[in-house]
């Protein structure tokens, strides 16, 4: 299968997986059982994803829908506690990009992005488990950590990840106990 | 004959019971085999086996509510999306815990063979020994030479599959052929054997109940490690892949799902049970079945408190109380500790296939004279394995580069975690508990039962021999775990019923007899005299298939 057909046939999958209610307009609110999330908010979390994991010659967080599974995640798989902590978290990093660019996340520019969301992440050469040099809030690294922790589970547990990144096989019927890396293959 | 008489009646569906109802119809006997919980036909309702990872919503995980419903399956890992359904209802069916104690129950046809984790080993003679020469609870009644024959037996029709690794403690068996170390655990083998070559400790591929060659009705294992799904292929050891057709092929045999056994019925004339009672969990309806032989195979827990919820006037505390022994001497397998590391090189190998076993090390502690500050041992399960994706190297953390970076593998790691045997202590036990009902109005059990000082010392040597190993092997960054050991958490339930020599200190006798109704036979975990180390299963297939042959030997000849 060549790789338009595995997008177009991803395309149909994520179409048919699709959990979010639909929004129609810039004033529509997605409507979850535990909250309910803006139309700004929807595009933040899926801008944000999309710098984490963007489009490439292969597909981004867009494309793949990860936006979709980080709200079903956030919705089902975490407690009221943890859910109001992500809210605290992405209204301060609003605030954050506010003040930093002077205009919305939405707004800056692919540099911008990724230089903001930098600040989150460790400095080469850190120790695995050293924490970034920032003084954000618990609740807005939390916030940051969260997105892009579900955002690379989504996209390793893909289907696009599992059939073209790596080799995944359902029935894989075999161990070969010493298997070269360059064949990719993961089973 | 009524329709609801038969010559044996099995309670239970699960490893054990399977085995009883194979050998007892093979052997010509009409069996009813009773299951409390719904029937899970054989790769028909195997609903999620064939679903890639990304078929699931939330990939596998678990969901608040799921942790809401599940407040006991989620203190371990079996709580997860895949195979939800296996796993007991909590809120239906309850139970105390006077001490925690992390109880993982399946009610449904096949029980736990369904979702174990197949690792497969025979005892030893010092595992039958050790009580009657440390003084610790009773004499097993029996020895190995006993469960030989039957071991073989087990092992030849199951379809265990390992090496024959000639280790002294853990006897070779009947097995198909081994599965495959990994490139590092080969060379982790290597160093690990040449090191300890003088000292008799072993790293060895795990025994397990996956075949590798096929067998009738079943295609040899695919490596999908999805087995507790249930497989579609029949490759591992279930009751719906092994026993249950070889049961049903006979045409002696019944399976009854939703029929919860409530109690044994005894006759106080003959001194033996006549049949049982059933509360058929769907229509709340109470039915009787009547047979000649009883087998009481429901799992440790479960077994007690049918015998227990069987007490008559006569045995006020239950039917096999007389010892006072009945629900004590409950034992687990102490595990949660172990250790773990980072392997350098191999960066050009992988491994392909997802081999569904693990290595092993056999005990090695407390043996040919060796006196540890604890007695017994413990055996270590684990595996080398890459890092799946993403190095996440800092420099790479976000971004396209990143993004091609999750799909090259990561490093090597190996690790291993302990099993440790568990004394029989008289007060580590469960008892009715008749304020708290179950959704059918039954009694619930209390379990109380905890870790002792001898455990505690032994999970020193298990964390610290663990690191030493590793590090004796070149494995770098070794990290040592040591949780708060958690009976239950083993999952290796035994005790509550324990064999012996005397019916005054024991509830079954040498061939799993109750001593106080001859033709009741407890062949779960509930008959085990002492715990050691190794993963339990096995045992009960061979002690079932044993005492079913007694059973019809002792029919014919008219004893029982
Ligand atoms: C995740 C996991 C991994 C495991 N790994 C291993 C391993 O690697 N090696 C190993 O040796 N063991 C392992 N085990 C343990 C193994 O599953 C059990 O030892 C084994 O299943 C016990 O067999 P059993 O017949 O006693 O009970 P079960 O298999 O639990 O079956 C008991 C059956 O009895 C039914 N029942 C209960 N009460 C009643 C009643 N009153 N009336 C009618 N029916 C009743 C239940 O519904 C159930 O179907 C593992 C278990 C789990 C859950
Ligand atoms: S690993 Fe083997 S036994 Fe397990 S599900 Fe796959 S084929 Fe079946």
């Amino acid at each position: 299968m060549d790789r338009r057909t595995a997008l177009k046939n991803l395309a149909l999958v994520i179409g048919s997986t699709a959990l979010l209610p639909r929004c129609t307009s810039h004033s529509s609110v997605a409507h979850f059982n535990s909250f309910d999330v803006t139309y700004d908010q929807q595009s933040l979390v899926l801008d944000m994803a999309e710098t984490i994991i963007p489009k490439t010659a292969t597909p981004g967080a867009t494309d793949l829908g990860l936006d979709k599974f980080i709200w079903l995640m956030l919705d089902d798989c975490t407690k009221t506690d943890d859910q109001k902590a992500f809210f605290k978290g992405m209204g301060e990093f609003s605030d954050l990009v506010k003040k930093t660019y002077n205009k919305d996340f939405a707004d800056c520019t692919k540099q911008e992005k990724m230089a903001l969301l930098s600040t989150f992440e460790k400095k080469p050469g850190d120790k695995k488990d050293a924490k970034p040099a920032n003084n954000y809030s618990k609740e807005l690294n939390g916030f940051f950590g969260t997105v892009k922790g579900l955002t690379v589970f989504g996209y390793t547990e893909s289907q696009y990840f599992m059939t073209k990144e790596i080799v995944y096989e359902l029935v894989p019927g075999r161990y070969n106990a010493m298997y070269p890396v360059k064949n990719n293959m993961k089973a | 004959m009524s329709t609801n008489t038969y010559d044996a009646i099995v309670i239970g569906s699960g490893i054990s019971g399977g085995w009883a109802a194979k050998e007892l119809t093979e052997k010509g006997l009409k069996t009813i085999m009773l299951e409390r919980g719904r029937d899970i036909k054989h790769v028909k309702d195997y609903v999620n086996a064939n679903k890639a990872p990304w078929e699931f919503p939330h990939r596998g995980g678990r969901t608040v509510q799921m942790e809401k419903d599940y407040p006991v399956l989620k203190r371990d890992y079996p709580l997860n999306e895949t195979n939800l359904d296996y796993w007991v209802n909590e809120k239906e069916s309850p139970y105390v815990e006077i001490k925690r104690f992390d109880w993982f129950r399946g009610y449904h046809v096949g029980g736990r063979s369904l979702m174990w984790g197949r690792q497969s080993y025979r005892w030893h003679d010092v595992n039958f020994e050790e009580n009657a020469k440390q003084g610790i609870g009773v004499d097993w009644p029996i020895r190995y030479k006993d469960l030989e024959p039957w071991y073989s037996h087990a092992e030849k029709f199951a379809g265990i599959s390992g090496n024959r690794d000639g280790v002294p403690i853990l006897p070779d068996g009947d097995f198909m052929p081994p599965m495959e170390m990994n490139c590092v655990e080969k060379d982790v083998a290597a160093r690990f054997n040449a090191y300890y070559k003088d000292k008799d400790r072993h790293f060895i591929i795990g025994r397990t109940a996956n075949i590798t060659k096929p067998l009738p009705g079943r295609t040899n294992c695919q490596y999908r490690n999805k087995c507790w799904l249930g497989c579609p292929f029949g490759a591992y050891f279930s009751t719906q892949s092994s026993t249950l057709p070889a049961a049903m092929a006979t045409g002696n045999l019944t399976v009854r799902p939703w029929s919860i056994v409530t109690k044994i019925l005894y006759d106080k004339d003959t001194k033996k049970a006549k049949g049982v009672e059933v509360l058929d969990a769907q229509n709340n309806q109470t039915y009787e079945y009547y047979a000649k032989i009883v087998f009481v195979n429901a799992s440790t827990l479960n077994s007690a408190w049918v015998l227990m919820n069987s007490a008559t006037d006569i045995w006020p505390d239950g039917l096999g109380s007389s010892s006072g022994e009945l629900g004590h001497n409950l034992m687990d397998h102490h595990l949660g500790v172990g250790a773990g590391g980072r392997v350098e090189g191999y960066d050009d190998k992988y491994y392909f296939g997802r081999r569904a076993n693990g290595i092993y090390i056999p005990r090695y502690r407390n043996l040919n004279g060796e006196k540890r500050d604890y007695i017994r041992g413990f055996g270590y399960q684990g595996g080398a394995g890459r890092d799946e994706w993403g190095r996440s190297i800092p420099e790479l953390s976000i971004g396209g580069a990143f993004k091609d970076a999750l799909a090259e593998p990561g490093e090597w790691n190996i690790g291993m975690g302990g099993f440790g045997e568990t004394l029989p202590y008289h007060e580590n036990r469960c008892y009715l508990d008749k304020n708290v009902k179950d959704h059918w109005g039954l009694p619930v059990l209390a379990i109380d039962a905890t870790c002792k000082d001898n455990e505690m010392k032994m999970r020193k040597d298990m964390a610290e021999d663990a690191k030493e190993m590793l590090e004796a092997c070149g494995v770098k960054d070794v990290h040592v775990f040591n949780s708060e050991p958690v009976l239950g958490r083993g999952i290796h339930e035994m005790g509550t019923a324990r064999m012996g020599r005397d019916p005054k200190t024991s509830v079954l006798n040498e061939w799993n007899q109750v001593w106080d109704a001859k033709n009741v036979f407890v062949t779960d975990g509930a008959c085990m005299t002492s715990a050691a180390c190794q993963n339990p299963s096995l045992t009960y297939m061979a002690l079932t298939a044993r005492a079913a042959n007694h059973a019809v030997e002792e029919l014919k000849k008219g004893n029982i």
